[in-house]
């Protein structure tokens, strides 16, 4: 199994907010997890990625092999796991090349991989940005800074296709982008998609999964994973709403 | 020993002991002295220090036996070795350097912006035995670097420096002060810039733990001059940076700006004050600090607009990063505005690093110390890339980097 979430209970101050979650996601699928607002769809990909607000109270998380439990935040990152934020943080000050640089580097330092040259980061970079449509220009900035929300979802996407991980969570990614921008973010990553790597994408809308065709599809309600199917399900939720499953 | 005793003793080693008006003045403030009861609340150059180590001193002067200054003509730069607070004399056709006279001296004694309340410029003009005067002259474009030197433990240094910038001169002015033994400096430098003159002062503070410094500077400046002052404090020991601007007549401007780095015990305290007396001026007020463990730093900034001063534009912001529970930094803006037409702001923003910002940076492979190192440098990134000088651009990533090593 790449990813096991057994029996997973999460709370933060001392509020549940993950209740006996279970999923499992094969090399090479697809998930995605849809619910209502509040039902937990964040937390479960911030507790994935590793955030330290949170405290398991129960359950485990296996991911290649690994005990979550036994990696931090960046060791998971190193491991191939990539969270694209929904709310992606402003650094003013911290150069976008440098850091994807440093960021993939860490990576393959980890994968006992040589480190990437100047040189062939930055043909990487480009080739990567002209892809996604992301002007050069761009690239000079701070991280997120004075971005628009299309703009940082799709700086989102670049820096997974750079550091091309072998779990992609994918945090609302689809809200605050218009039908233009989801295309292009969703055609960036069906080019990522292969049977070795698999993506988790959380979204309240069928919408996004018009481009990007989950095998599974999740009902999160109240911190619990209450139905899973095929991509049926999400038409069953854009009819007739989430209030079916709570 | 008190402050009279003090004086009584070491009078012959101390400047202009025998002219009558300066004595006059000095009995005034060992008067100040012995009256004050030194109110802690309501005195911001007394916060965060124990102000009785630096009235109750045993005061040591050594003169130096060997100064320098060395002209590069080639790149009209000049440098200067001040050694236990004075240099050697000097004269071209571009600048002049002397040792400070009685005039320069009463000249500032009557100025009453800073003189009132600081305990620290008091003593200076008590314990004075050291210093210089600069003057620029008429259109010349001139660097000068002065590195700081103390040649003995034990010394106490009372000095004043006189910068004269003729009318059309630019100053390009980098101070050193990186002293390693246990010592205390007292500076005080009074700067006049003439019409359409420049002046940037750069200050790179890097002493022992044993060193204490306090810096004091009164710039003020005529029609269509620019006073520019950035200041880096790594030092370990404890340093006092404050800096008066008085904007005297029309389209002058202060810019006043500094970033201390604090970890360990030490403490900062830190202050600016500009003073619009003309219409058309414009003043930038901008310090930032980085707290580790259990340092301190206070920082007041006040801008003053004189009713005359119509068309102001002042400009005032403090920013802190706190890596430690145990650290602390006061920050209090001040605005007093006399005058209608004026375009002025304030802000203070001190915190912990940005938790959020941290998780981001890890979650792309990012080691917790390094996006925290990283953060930090972001954090004053804007002052540094402003830095267009190579060499101090060098010296200061350096300082910075062995500040960061020692973040955890």
């Amino acid at each position: 199994m790449f990813l096991e979430i057994k029996d997973l209970s999460v709370k933060i101050e001392n509020k549940n907010i993950l209740k006996s979650l279970n999923l499992n996601i094969n090399k090479g699928e697809v998930h995605a997890i849809m619910g209502p607002n509040g039902s937990g769809k964040s937390t479960l990909a911030n507790v994935l990625a590793g955030k330290e607000d949170y405290e398991i109270s129960n359950g485990r998380i296996n991911f290649k092999d690994n005990d979550l439990s036994d990696l931090n935040i960046e060791e998971r990152a190193q491991e191939g796991m990539f969270l694209a934020f929904q709310y992606p943080v402003e650094i003013p000050g911290v150069n976008i090349t440098p850091f994807l640089h440093s960021a993939i580097n860490s990576k393959r330092k980890r994968m006992n991989e040589e480190e990437i040259d100047n040189l062939s980061f930055a043909k990487l970079l480009k080739s990567k940005a002209n892809d996604l449509g992301i002007n050069i220009d761009m690239l000079k900035r701070s991280v997120n800074t004075g971005f628009s929300g299309g703009e940082k979802k799709r700086y989102e996407i670049l820096q997974m296709s750079i550091l091309n991980p072998d779990l992609a969570i994918l945090d609302e990614t689809d809200s605050g982008l218009d039908i233009d921008a989801l295309k292009i973010v969703t055609d960036g990553v069906n080019k990522l998609k292969t049977k070795d790597n698999s993506f988790l994408i959380i979204t309240h809308y069928q919408k996004l999964l018009d481009y990007i065709k989950p095998d599974y599809v999740h009902v999160m309600v109240n911190g619990s994973i209450v139905k899973s199917g095929g991509v049926e399900i999400a038409a069953e939720i854009e009819k007739d709403g989430f209030q079916k499953f709570q | 020993m008190n402050i009279q005793d003090n004086y009584l003793k070491n009078k012959k080693n101390i400047f202009f002991s025998e002219n009558k008006d300066i004595q006059s003045h000095r009995e005034k403030l060992i008067n100040i002295f012995e009256n004050d009861r030194f109110d802690k609340k309501n005195n911001e150059s007394l916060k965060n220090i124990n102000l009785k180590n630096f009235i109750d001193f045993k005061y040591k002067y050594l003169i130096p036996e060997e100064t320098s200054v060395i002209n590069n003509n080639q790149e009209n730069s000049y440098t200067i070795v001040s050694v236990n607070g004075q240099c050697s004399s000097f004269k071209d056709d571009k600048i002049e350097i002397t040792k400070i006279l009685d005039e320069d001296y009463n000249d500032f004694s009557k100025n009453d912006t800073i003189k009132n309340n600081d305990h620290f410029v008091n003593l200076n003009s008590l314990f004075l035995n050291s210093g210089f005067k600069i003057v620029i002259k008429k259109n010349n474009d001139i660097k000068i670097k002065i590195s700081n030197i103390i040649t003995d433990d034990d010394l106490t240094i009372f000095q004043k420096n006189n910068y004269i910038c003729e009318e059309g001169s630019s100053l390009n002015l980098i101070e050193e002060y990186e002293n390693k033994n246990n010592s205390t400096s007292n500076i005080l430098n009074v700067i006049k810039l003439e019409k359409n003159s420049q002046l940037n002062h750069f200050l790179i503070q890097d002493n022992s733990p044993s060193h204490n410094l306090i810096i004091t500077t009164h710039s003020s400046c005529k029609k269509d001059s620019t006073y520019a002052q950035k200041v880096y404090n790594f030092s370990e020991g404890y340093v006092r940076n404050f800096h008066y601007s008085e904007l005297i007549e029309t389209n002058s401007e202060a810019d006043l700006q500094g970033i201390f780095f604090l970890k360990d015990n030490n403490t900062s305290n830190n202050k600016t004050f500009v003073k619009h007396l003309a219409e058309d001026c414009k003043s930038n007020q901008v310090y930032k600090g980085i707290l580790n463990d259990r340092s301190k730093a206070t920082y007041f900034s006040n801008t003053h607009v004189d009713q005359v001063a119509q068309k102001t534009e002042g400009y005032q912001l403090s920013k802190g990063i706190l890596l430690s529970d145990n650290a602390s930094y006061f920050s209090k803006p001040e605005l007093k505005i006399y005058a209608d037409d004026v375009k002025c702001s304030h802000g203070s923003t001190i915190g912990p690093i940005d938790e959020n910002a941290i998780f981001y940076l890890r979650s792309r492979g990012m080691s917790k110390i390094a996006a925290t190192k990283i953060l930090i440098s972001s954090f004053i990134n804007e002052e540094l890339s402003s830095i267009d000088n190579e060499q101090m651009s060098e010296i200061i990533q350096k300082k910075l980097v062995r500040y960061l090593s020692k973040v955890k």
